[in-house]
């Protein structure tokens, strides 16, 4: 079985749709910039990839995730084709963080919030007139988790069509206690190099259509062959190789391809130490003696961490890179870790081939991993 | 694709006073129960929150109900096809707000290193499938009012798809400060400060091992309003409703039968239960048929004025089940 994507959406630090976002990962622009959240004299780390929409420095705002997400799944549903009144339409949201921010807020300095607040169904009902609505904090392989969830809906006939979701701002608490645990402070975030020294977080939203195959007549950005899902049942934090290997052997095995088919692979990336080396390690297993040489890249690069949207925002850039056969380079990119020896990094700049099928990695804290596998649409 | 019919094989709970399910329907005549005070203590708890806590107090009686723990504590089903799906809607927003005051007090460099996990949301399905070695889908619902119905549709969504055998599902809700405050700007009741516990797992895969299923997951709904939440479960051939479990703030006008359905409002008695809800009741149900209670059992969550949406559930004895 196979899902068309025909509509995507997404706001970042480094663009206000998903073609200015691709836009701006192929030309090397990226949303870093000095924390502007929060007072930075209470923290070691003082950088970040926000969107730059608060009032001023220092002077935060309750929902601002809430907002991007309504932006984010209002384009999807337009590029569908689809009205904005998408009663019927169940919409599946990814994030780590919830409306965390907005607690905080709260709790230290006395803004309104209601239990409701917490979670995006009601925001989704006043926007969008949906009430099949679920918010799944799946950490940062929250959106591939939903993905592969939309799929089983659409396979068991509970819907012919399911949007797809995510969003996140960043908090103090999960910024603080990240910043606590680094050892140095990172001036950027800098994927599969020697010199990385830590995730930064960034903020954004992102949203697809997911729907039955050949629901719609006409184009589809990309058609989805398979989502995996699995856990590694043995850290909280640090990821396992062994497990990343299963979920995209799995996810192959799901979309009926194998190793040497992927053309592309958007990497989770998140330029920790563990992470990177952990995740060069299963692919380059994965790949091993299998004539596989796709091309990968990293988009946190540039787009920082945006946590549990951060997998469908490289599915989205995925299906543009698949479409105009570009891929954007992992920024800042020089001298790539021993692990990734093998794996042909984009760097420099963006590279142009002919692609056809792309492989989407996210992983999360409590050791969750999903792994998405794609194919170029016809547009 | 044939789906995989999804049945219920084993009951836990982690709430203050209560010993099991059946503790749900009657108020336990003497003392005893559990006690968070003693109950949350131990090596397997440290440094972790109090939800995590809770949930692991529940898993356990659950998973041993289902005839799934070895004699030394060990998880003895299949690994890779057992999925985790927790429901909680304040699991950790103690941690969020405590870990904000540090900060504004110490700056970061007063904050524990062993708080990272606690920072995410998932941070309790994440325990369980360490503890059990449970390396499935691993899925947290935050979901506001219907989360643990939720719950209940996305665990029996796994299995039918069979990307899972069994799931372990869990609601919980810890009464921590920033929950009671929170809540007590919104009303006057007390909070639940627990957690219950299902396995849920496929028919075939329970036949298998010859496990005994205690009821069937015969449909579960998210709508815009109960009435249509509960005209979806509620299918011709299923036995009339025996017991209908309900929220504070259930509209009356959304009974599923013509006539008195016996009916029960856990939170009346347990407070606000929030993302535990939907779970407590799906146990109550189960403890319901097993006392050889009539009919089928519907719960239903959410449906109030301030709520985005309604949930029902529908629970059938195993005679009646397909």
């Amino acid at each position: 079985m196979s899902w068309d994507i025909t509509g995507i959406g997404a706001v970042a630090a480094i663009g206000q749709n998903p073609y200015d976002i691709f836009d701006s990962l192929c030309a090397g622009r990226s949303g870093l910039a000095e924390l502007r959240a929060f007072d930075v004299d209470n923290y070691r780390a003082r950088h970040a990839y926000e969107i730059d929409d608060r009032d001023g420095p220092g002077q935060d705002r309750p929902l601002r995730a809430t907002g991007w997400l309504q932006t984010a799944v209002a384009q999807a549903l337009a590029d569908a084709g689809l009205d904005e009144q998408a009663d019927a339409v169940p919409v599946l949201v990814g994030t780590t963080l919830r409306e965390q921010r907005s607690a905080e807020l709260w709790w230290r300095q006395k803004t309104q919030l209601a239990p409701s607040d917490l979670h995006f169904g009601t925001a989704l009902r006043e926007r969008f007139g949906t009430a099949r609505t679920y918010t799944f904090a799946n950490a940062c392989a929250a959106t591939l988790y939903a993905l592969g969830m939309a799929t089983d809906m659409i396979e068991l006939g509970l819907a012919d069509t399911v949007v797809v979701a995510g969003a996140d701002s960043i908090t103090e608490s999960a910024y603080g206690v990240l910043d606590r645990v680094q050892n140095e402070s990172p001036l950027a975030l800098r994927p599969f190099d020697r010199a990385r020294n830590g995730m930064l977080m960034g903020e954004g939203a992102v949203a697809v259509v997911v729907q039955r195959s050949g629901a719609r007549p006409g184009g589809t950005h990309a058609v989805l062959r398979g989502v995996s899902m699995n856990c590694d049942a043995s850290h909280p934090t640090a990821p396992d190789p062994v497990t990343i290997a299963a979920a995209v052997e799995d996810a192959y095995r799901r979309a009926h391809v194998r190793a040497d088919d992927i053309d592309l692979v958007m990497l989770h990336g998140s330029g920790t130490q563990l992470n990177d080396a952990a995740e060069a390690t299963a692919l380059s297993r994965v790949f091993a003696g299998t004539g596989a040489d796709p091309l990968l890249t990293a988009i946190k690069s540039m787009t920082g961490h945006t946590l549990g949207g951060s997998g469908l925002l490289s599915l989205v850039m995925a299906a543009l890179a698949l479409h105009r056969g570009v891929v954007p380079p992992v920024l800042g990119l020089e001298n790539p870790i021993e692990e990734a020896s093998g794996l042909r990094l984009v760097r420099g700049g963006a590279a142009t081939a002919e692609l056809s099928t792309a492989q989407v990695n996210a992983f999360g804290f409590g050791g969750i991993n999903a792994v998405a596998v794609l194919e170029k649409g016809a547009s | 694709m044939t789906p995989e019919t999804a049945v219920i094989t084993g009951v836990g709970l982690a709430v203050p006073g209560l010993d099991g399910a059946p503790d749900l329907l009657e108020p336990p005549s003497g003392g005893g129960g559990f006690d968070p005070a003693t109950g949350l203590k131990g090596r397997e708890m440290r440094h972790k929150d109090r939800a995590s806590r809770l949930a692991l107090r529940a898993a356990e009686p659950a998973l041993r109900d289902a005839g799934l723990l070895s004699d030394d504590g060990a998880y003895a089903g299949s690994a890779s096809a057992t999925a985790v799906v927790v429901s909680t809607n304040y699991g950790n927003l103690d941690s969020v707000c405590d870990f904000a005051d540090i900060i504004a007090e110490q700056t970061v460099t007063g904050l524990s290193p062993l708080g990272l996990p606690h920072t995410s949301s998932n941070v309790i399905a994440g325990w369980i499938a360490i503890r059990y070695g449970m390396r499935g889908p691993n899925v947290t619902v935050c979901n506001g009012p219907t989360s643990g119905t939720d719950a209940l549709y996305w665990a029996r969504n796994l299995i039918a798809v069979r990307r899972a055998e069994v799931a372990v599902v869990i609601g919980v809700e810890p009464d921590t400060e920033p929950v009671a405050r929170l809540l007590s700007e919104a009303s006057e009741r007390t909070v639940l400060d627990g957690a219950a516990a299902l396995v849920v797992e496929s028919a075939t895969h329970a036949r298998a091992r010859s496990a005994r299923p205690l009821a069937a997951l015969a449909e579960v709904a998210r709508a815009s309003d109960l009435r249509t939440a509960v005209a979806e479960v509620r299918k011709a051939d299923a036995p009339p409703v025996g017991l209908w479990l309900t929220a504070e703030e259930t509209p009356s006008d959304a009974a599923p039968d013509t006539g008195a359905v016996p009916s029960l409002d856990l939170t009346a008695r347990l407070g606000h239960c929030s993302g535990a809800l939907g779970v407590l009741q799906c146990a109550a149900g189960v403890a319901h048929l097993g006392r050889g209670g009539s009919g089928s059992v519907l719960t239903t969550s959410g449906g109030a004025p301030a709520d985005d949406a309604a949930a029902a559930l529908l629970l059938t004895g195993i005679g009646a089940a397909p």
